[in-house]
């Protein structure tokens, strides 16, 4: 007989005989995990990992080894006739956890960079910043805009998170990540850039969005590309909402807030403009038009009243009105002297734009010190340059009295102090008796904070369904993002109140990717995983030799007009990256995060065997420092488990690891990567590396929980006739693997058809098709260039005969190719004057 | 290949004569390697002390040009010594008697005189090919097809092969390794002077009435012009158009600056190509292509494997894949070329060819398909001649030794012969774009044996002016022991040092290959004024 059969899991499995475990159930489709196994060969240091559990092992005399009885590793174990295995029971995968928490001990490194994991929006921070240091400017943008359809205004506006917890700042400064951001924006922009970003199938579902500005072009452009069919309802005449409204010229430019609101447009998407919601629609319209679901995304337009005696003075403005006045291009008789009552960064943009119109006095009135202000402190900085004062530890009284001759209102003050601190140690500021005085100005703009409504929404029987906050804001289940109504969502500042753009679009996404399940009846796709590597928590776990070797470079200086310039008008203020300044400073990222993400073994196990690293522990400083002298492969033993795949899968005997000793648990100690001189850099042991340990140098850029085609084709260099995988991402090739199963090849390729495709995407590619004129080569349309060929061939075959003209075709070009060429000599010119370079 | 890489691994003997596949077919040179590991006996026939070479269990060191002889004298030795395959020869061949009046005369010490092979090499060179009963492959390459008797020598290695009854059996065969990814699959489709697509000539009716009908033109029957003639045509003015797709001929051929003045003196040149070669900054019209990546298409590899090429991403700017380009123009010639995609021109050529029959796109997306196939269930073919030859008997065509073209002399004593090198790829200017690969291997060197160097007083490192009748580079020498002595070898693929100016433009007479593998050379040392 040469099968046995066996039961896996209870199930029958017939198998030829003498295959071990491992092999038995790979040929069945029953997926047992291993970190080291390489066919053909054994580990040194097992993993453990692909231990099974044998029925009655005795009977088919097997000792256990390992301190489980009855479990045994299935790559060393073949499989006999009759036996019960076992591959997930509870004392497998208890063996199994355990392993995996001893063997993440040693591993020491980033899985996502810190500014990842602080980017509210999950941007792969790390991976634009390494498509810009590869000039891959638009692979960039579309990377960034898998997640945030905003980035012209939000690389404008940004608080930048991601800054604050840079690695850069333990060795210098933070990388500019927000200046690299807009630099593509923009790049993309004056290239005019197609990015052909991808959209689902119809799904026939529609969905209505209210309101255009961040929150719901966001949620717009996402529910688009997943397929449905999306109309944006807008009060205003224009889209774009806060970013139009609000954020001065100075600050988010029209021009380019058009251009960014159109890419979103040319997706697809329908636009209702001046429609006011609850004046000239309800939700109940939008549910009897066929809706199948709305997004509320109307933002906090509503200020808080100043609430003084007069203010209902002609020349006090709400910030809102105000700003939206001056965005409207409407002339106002603001005066000479002005005051903004407020903190926030709203009085900032305020205050800024009184500046502009050329007041002689701006002053911005706050109850506090200016370290309190809940404005960002980075805005307050740039109104403080551009000359707006600052009346601190002061509040408005009234604006009843009489004012001079010399200005229009009187404004009544009073001094503040700081009170004793409450019981979560917060001092109220409390005014100081006998205090007063008088400030005489001619406008007032107040900036009190923000809310989507001002009591109830009006407009018919479901408006009045919809749950408000105490705080003006709607209320929304920040999981579901669901509202009170059914089939009503709701996201950004409309829920929150006043929030950074970024954090709009997120909570837009959330909304699209809730939406989205709730009309096709779908689940939500799992959240991605929190579990995370890493090279310390905050600044201070973070060792420095981590930055041995890292130079100080600092970062580069964002250009922008002096403040005596920029105050004169409304343009732009700061002036964008050149490239070779966005290039340098794409080069200071310190590349924290795992490049092998994605294919990262260890952390895909550890995810789904539930390992707590953070409790069993986890690689804390650095042992080993980053080799770099091979030319295709960075070596981080870091990351290192000692699995000895690399040694292993080599095919040349070209690598060898070294352990100077490895400890009871299996742990290795004193690690050693070296190249012989034999090696041939095809790159296999990368490949099969199963942590970050072995990296392409020239993969830098990280890919994240995002899509990747992996497209099987030929290699093309020599005739061997390699099957080659692409991984490619938007219109970028990042890697190049292949596949162990596939014939001729079975995974192996040499230097060339693993590492040498950087041609495709290089700059000097041909882009236009070229005509000599005047003796000089010229790009010009295709049709003239056919036009000039065939003219050419033509005339040629009518003077001298169709043998006058002779083909080369192109050994390195197709097949379907090669044919043509030779039908079109054979045919269109008449002759057998074909010919390729098979020869040569 | 008459076999396919995998069954290397059945083979009981390899025989690698003319090829370096470590360095021009990695991944091939990879299982020749292992099948070594495994047992097989390797006999090498090379004038480079190549990796296999210096790891066979029979190094023949030839001399260069000389294989037709070295051949010859195996067969001699084989026939003497009654090695050869008595039943297969019988049943399968035909013309074994031209092949005893030929290699008569090819006795050991005659053999000796031409190779620099002495006979106890020769003879356990010959017994261990003829090994009887054992599967015994034989693998070349261009070292082999590169010369004026390019031909010459691959019929002498047929005529080894049918002699001991090497053919159609796993582990055995004749295997030519290609030079590029799609050689196999150009010659396949007819891109040739002399030939229909799928090897059917140039007078046959019955195939070209069925080409004619379905084209809806009459054909030219009238043979056409070899590459390496055009140059030629041009100059006599009776070439006056070239259209060129893909290739550098400025680079990549023999006497290459011949082709330079022929490109200034012809009328009109269209190129198609992906980079700013230097071919196309000499045309009139240049037409931006798509490069492997981003189009559709199929590819056949030297084991006569059909496999997809697939469209990941979009081409640059403007830029169309070339079959788009192709029917364009064809269209705006009057003659209209209908296809939507590149699996209809796939289909077209499915039905054309006899080889191609079976195969559809659809059963491509498993995995290659060795042809021939002519049916839609044929599996592919991995072993041809099983049983028969494509012909009926195989056909003895033995061949006389003739010495290269141009040898030393005093004038141009040394011998010029041209390589490959792992890292890089042709002209480079594909893999010159990565930046590993500069690393790699960051500068042309010349390899002169330390014997030769010693002569002219040139180290490692020297820089020298290597000089043939017809050009001259400046390279820097690597002295080693890998170059026979009396030769110069150097890499082809460096712009800075474009060696096939120097190289012989004597076409083989049958398939007009040029001799790139031999040329005389002097060198000298240059001087240091003369580096700035």
């Amino acid at each position: 007989m040469h099968t046995v059969t066996l039961t896996i899991n209870d199930n029958a499995v017939v198998a030829e005989r003498n295959l071990t475990i491992l092999e038995v159930a790979e040929r069945a489709g029953i997926t047992i995990p291993a970190l080291c196994h390489v066919k053909g060969s054994r580990s040194d240091n097992p993993c453990e990992l692909c231990v099974v559990e044998i029925a009655g092992f005795e009977k088919h005399g097997l000792k256990s080894t390992l301190d489980t009885a009855g479990l045994f590793c299935a790559c060393s174990t073949v499989a006999q006739d009759g036996m019960a295995v076992l591959t997930n029971s509870p004392a497998v995968i208890a063996h199994r956890r355990e392993r995996l928490a001893i063997i993440s001990q040693t591993h020491f490194g980033d899985c996502k960079a810190p500014c990842n994991l602080t980017c509210p929006g999950q941007i792969n921070v790390q991976g634009y910043i390494a498509h810009v240091a590869k000039g891959e400017y638009e692979e960039a943008l579309r990377l960034i805009m898998e997640r945030n359809p905003v980035p012209f205004s939000v690389g404008r506006v940004c608080p930048r998170f991601c800054e604050t917890r840079c690695r850069r700042i333990l060795v210098d400064e933070p990388v500019s990540i927000n200046h690299l951001k807009r630099f593509v924006a923009d790049w993309c922009m004056s290239h005019d850039v197609d990015l052909k970003i991808s959209r689902e199938k119809p799904s026939g579902k529609r969905i209505a969005v209210i309101g255009g500005g961040p929150a719901g072009l966001t949620a717009a452009f996402f529910l688009t590309r997943m397929g449905h069919d999306v109309t944006i309802f807008e009060a205003a005449p224009k889209l774009g909402g806060a970013l139009r409204y609000g954020f001065p010229e100075y600050k988010v430019p029209k021009d380019v807030l058009d251009y960014e609101v159109n890419s979103i447009l040319k997706m697809g998407i329908s636009i209702r403009l001046s429609q006011k919601w609850g004046r000239n629609f309800t939700l109940q319209d939008l549910k009897d038009r066929g809706f199948d679901a709305t997004f509320i995304g109307i933002g906090a337009g509503v200020s808080q009243p100043l609430d003084i005696p007069c203010a209902e003075n002609t020349h006090v403005y709400t910030a809102t009105r105000f700003l939206r006045a001056i965005n409207e291009g409407r002339v106002l008789d603001v005066g000479r002297r002005a005051v903004v009552i407020g903190g926030n960064n709203i009085a900032m943009e305020a205050a800024r734009s009184l500046v502009r119109l050329g007041l002689e006095e701006v002053t911005i009135i706050y109850p506090r010190a200016k370290v309190e202000m809940p404005a960002n402190q980075r805005n307050i900085r740039e109104a403080e340059n551009e000359g707006v004062q600052f009346l601190l530890m002061a509040s408005p009284l009234d604006i009843c009295g009489q004012a001079n001759k010399k200005s229009r209102i009187k404004l009544g003050l009073i001094r503040m102090k700081l009170g004793e601190p409450d019981k979560r140690g917060r001092r109220e500021p409390l005014p100081i008796p006998g205090s007063n005085h008088d400030l005489y100005v001619d406008f007032v703009v107040s900036s009190l904070g923000q809310m989507a409504v001002d009591g109830k929404f009006k407009g018919g029987e479901l408006e009045s369904l919809l749950d408000v906050s105490p705080r003006g804001t709607l209320a929304a289940n920040p999981r579901t993002s669901q509202t009170s109504v059914e089939g009503v969502f709701a996201g950004g500042d409309a829920v929150t109140g006043p929030k950074s753009v970024i954090q709009a679009v997120v909570a837009a996404r959330r909304a699209a990717e809730n939406i989205h399940a709730y009309v096709t009846g779908q689940a939500k796709a799992a959240a991605e995983s929190r579990f995370n590597f890493t090279r310390g928590k905050s600044f201070d776990d973070v060792d420095f030799k981590n930055f041995d070797g890292i130079n100080i470079k600092l970062r580069g200086k964002m250009p922008e007009r002096p403040a005596d310039r920029s105050t004169q008008d409304f343009d732009e203020v700061k002036l964008g990256f050149t490239e070779r300044m966005a290039r340098r400073e794409a080069e200071r990222c310190l590349s924290c995060g795992c490049t092998a993400f994605e294919r990262c073994e260890l952390r895909q196990l550890d995810i789904e065997y539930d390992v707590n690293i953070n409790k069993t522990g986890m690689g804390k400083i650095p042992l080993y420092t980053k080799e770099q002298s091979h030319p295709a492969i960075l070596v981080d033993r870091n990351k290192c488990i000692f699995c000895q795949r690399c040694e292993r899968s080599c095919e040349y005997d070209a690598l060898e690891l070294r352990a100077a000793s490895v400890d009871k648990y299996g742990h290795p100690l004193g690690l050693e990567i070296i190249f012989k001189d034999n090696c041939v850099s095809c790159g296999k042991c990368v490949d099969n590396c199963p942590t970050g340990a072995l990296n392409k140098k020239s993969r830098i850029v990280p890919i994240q929980a995002e899509a990747v085609r992996r497209v099987r084709t030929t290699c093309p260099y020599c005739g061997a006739g390699c099957q080659i995988i692409l991984m490619v991402k938007g219109q970028t090739i990042m890697e190049v693997t292949a596949d162990p199963d596939q014939a001729p090849n079975y995974g192996a390729l040499c230097v060339k058809g693993r590492f040498a495709h950087d041609f495709i995407q290089h700059r000097d590619r041909l882009k236009h098709p070229m005509v000599r004129k005047n003796g000089v080569l010229a790009e010009t349309s295709w049709e003239e260039a056919i036009e000039v060929a065939a003219k050419g061939f033509f005339d040629l075959k009518a003077m001298y005969g169709p043998d006058s003209i002779a083909g080369f075709s192109c050994a390195r070009a197709t097949n379907e190719e090669n044919f043509l060429l030779q039908k079109f000599m054979r045919t269109s010119i008449g002759t057998n004057n074909i010919e390729h370079c098979a020869r040569l | 290949m008459t076999n396919s890489i995998a069954d290397v691994m059945d083979s009981d003997v390899i025989f690698i004569i003319g090829s370096n596949a470590d360095t021009s077919h990695p991944t091939i040179g990879l299982r020749l390697h292992q099948a070594a590991a495994r047992g097989a006996r390797l006999l090498v026939a090379d004038p480079r002390g190549t990796d296999f070479a210096r790891m066979a269990d029979i190094w023949m060191r030839v001399n260069p040009g000389s294989d037709v002889a070295l051949l010859n004298g195996m067969m001699h030795i084989i026939l003497e010594e009654d090695l050869w395959d008595r039943e297969f020869v019988a049943e399968r061949t035909e013309n074994l008697e031209e092949v005893e009046i030929v290699t008569a005369k090819y006795t050991p010490a005659y053999v000796e005189k031409i190779t620099g092979i002495g006979e106890e090499q020769l003879r356990q060179a010959a017994r261990l090919y003829a090994s009887p009963g054992k599967r015994c492959s034989i693998f070349y390459g261009m070292g082999l097809a590169h010369h004026a008797t390019g031909t010459d020598n691959v019929k002498s290695v047929a005529n080894l092969a049918m002699l001991c009854g090497k053919l159609g059996v796993p582990g055995g065969g004749i295997n030519p390794l290609r030079g590029q990814n799609n050689v196999q699959g150009a010659c396949d489709m007819g891109a040739l002077f002399n030939t229909l697509p799928g090897y059917s000539g140039l007078d046959k009716d019955d195939i070209f009435s069925k080409y004619e009908k379905l084209w809806g033109v009459t054909l030219p029957r009238r043979k056409g012009k070899a590459a390496t003639e055009v140059w030629d045509g041009i100059m006599e003015g009776e070439i006056h158009g070239l259209y060129i797709m893909g290739e550098d001929p400025v680079l990549a051929d023999p006497n290459a600056l011949h082709a330079v003045r022929a490109l200034e003196k012809i009328d009109l040149l269209v190129v198609q190509e992906i980079f700013m070669t230097e071919t196309a900054k000499m045309a009139d019209v240049v037409f931006p292509a798509a490069c492997y990546a981003e189009k559709d298409g199929t590819f056949t590899s030297t084991e006569r494997r059909v496999q997809r090429v697939r469209k990941v991403v979009d081409p640059p700017g403007e830029a169309r894949p070339d079959w788009r380009i192709i029917c364009a123009l064809s269209d705006k010639m009057g003659y209209q070329m209908n296809y939507g995609s590149a699996e209809d021109i796939f289909n077209e050529i499915a039905l054309l060819l006899p080889q191609y029959s079976g195969i559809t796109y659809q059963r491509l997306d498993k995995g290659g398909l060795q042809w021939p196939v002519p049916n839609q269930d044929h599996p592919g073919t991995p072993v041809l001649h099983v049983g028969k030859f494509t012909r009926g008997r195989g056909l003895f065509i033995p061949e006389d030794f003739t010495p290269p073209r141009e040898m030393p002399d005093g004038e141009y004593p040394l011998i010029l012969t041209t390589v490959r090198e792992i890292p890089r790829y042709n002209f480079d200017s594909m893999t010159g774009k990565t930046k590993c690969i500069d690393e790699l291997c960051p500068e042309c060197l010349a390899e002169m044996n330390p014997v030769d160097a010693g002569k002219y007083g040139i180290e490692d490192r020297t820089w020298i002016r290597i000089t043939s009748r017809r050009g001259s580079v400046m390279v820097r020498a690597a002295v080693n022991e890998k170059t026979q002595q009396g030769t110069v070898t150097v890499p082809y693929h460096y712009a800075e040092v474009p060696i096939n100016n120097l190289t012989l433009n004597d076409l083989d007479p049958l398939s007009r290959s040029p001799q790139y593998k031999i040329c005389s050379v002097k060198i000298e040392i240059v001087k240091e004024e003369d580096l700035s």
